[in-house]
């Protein structure tokens, strides 16, 4: 197993993985840390839901016990969510949840977030609670 | 003023292009989805409508509680975040993390997938011209431009 690095929902994971084949994979006590879901005998797992193994593929988990692994695309494939990968650099990027995101534009919520000021201050959408809030996107280009 | 560096606000809420504005109201409900919406006239031969509509709409808003849409128009222009565009934004941050580390070629591979998939979204297209070496007001936008407006302006609600 070596280092590789996977980009999640705004955060950088370096997590224990490998690179074979042209794909990335993720050891399997790294998936909760990059995905929030845990491979479990039963599945892929998060609270009481359930994805059977089988729905990662065949060859998607490979070796057992401390050692088994999970290949990304697969993983990501199972979650219903986008992925790029470069097994160069042993980098991939997983896009938010499709379901995630619908739930927030289909059911018309606004989607929490946290972004940087212009100093690099955490600014949140919670900050503003209770209040109207115009939210308007430009570029400097 | 905030700064959206990987894009991650703009796919949260679905932002394809700018000056977007989206409206939320006390209780955290998006009365009014993205829409393109400029400061003022400066520009109003390419974005076609005028900035006063949309800051008329928006004092009655905040002064009166006048809700800027119907439900019915709201539930109208939601839509689940597609597969495509998801892939190519997901290829652009890995580009822009390859560019940032100095893999140049690859960063480059990965950014000419994201163009790919995302032909008509502004963010990846206009937003990676700077990246690439281009004018983001030079001859490659107004190529972009063209094709889009050809297009009939995919994406586009004012």
């Amino acid at each position: 197993m070596t280092t590789v690095t996977v980009v999640a929902d705004g955060t950088v994971h370096a997590v224990s993985g490998a690179v074979r084949d042209d794909a990335v994979w993720l050891r399997s006590d790294a998936v909760p840390t990059v995905t929030g879901w845990s491979l479990k005998p039963e599945g892929l797992c998060r609270d009481d839901v359930c994805i059977p193994r089988a729905a990662l593929g065949a060859d998607a988990i490979a070796g057992s016990g401390a050692d088994e692994a999970v290949e990304l695309r697969a993983l990501a494939g199972a979650l219903q969510r986008a992925v790029a990968v470069e097994p160069a650099a042993a980098l991939a990027v997983l896009a938010d949840a499709p379901a995630d995101l619908a739930g927030s534009i289909v059911e018309g919520r606004a989607p929490a977030f946290t972004l940087p000021d212009l100093d690099g201050a955490p600014v949140a959408l919670a900050d503003f609670a209770g209040r109207k809030k115009l939210l308007f996107a430009w570029s400097s280009w | 003023m905030l700064i959206d560096r990987d894009h991650a606000w703009a796919e949260r809420y679905g932002v394809i292009n700018v000056p977007t504005t989206i409206w939320v109201d006390e209780d955290d409900r998006i009365v009014r989805p993205p829409a393109i919406a400029p400061g003022d006239d400066k520009f109003i031969e390419f974005v076609g409508f005028s900035a006063e509509p949309h800051h008329a709409a928006l004092r009655a808003w905040v002064r009166d509680g006048v809700a800027p849409m119907a439900d019915a128009e709201i539930r109208a222009r939601r839509s689940a975040p597609d597969a495509r565009l998801q892939e190519a934004r997901a290829e652009r941050r890995l580009a822009m993390h390859l560019l940032r580390a100095g893999a140049t070629d690859l960063g480059h591979a990965h950014l000419d997938r994201a163009l790919a998939l995302a032909p008509d979204d502004w963010t990846i297209q206009r937003g990676s011209l700077p990246v690439r070496g281009k004018d983001p007001f030079g001859q490659d936008f107004f190529d972009f431009y063209q094709r889009w407006e050809a297009a009939g302006r995919p994406g586009y609600e004012g």
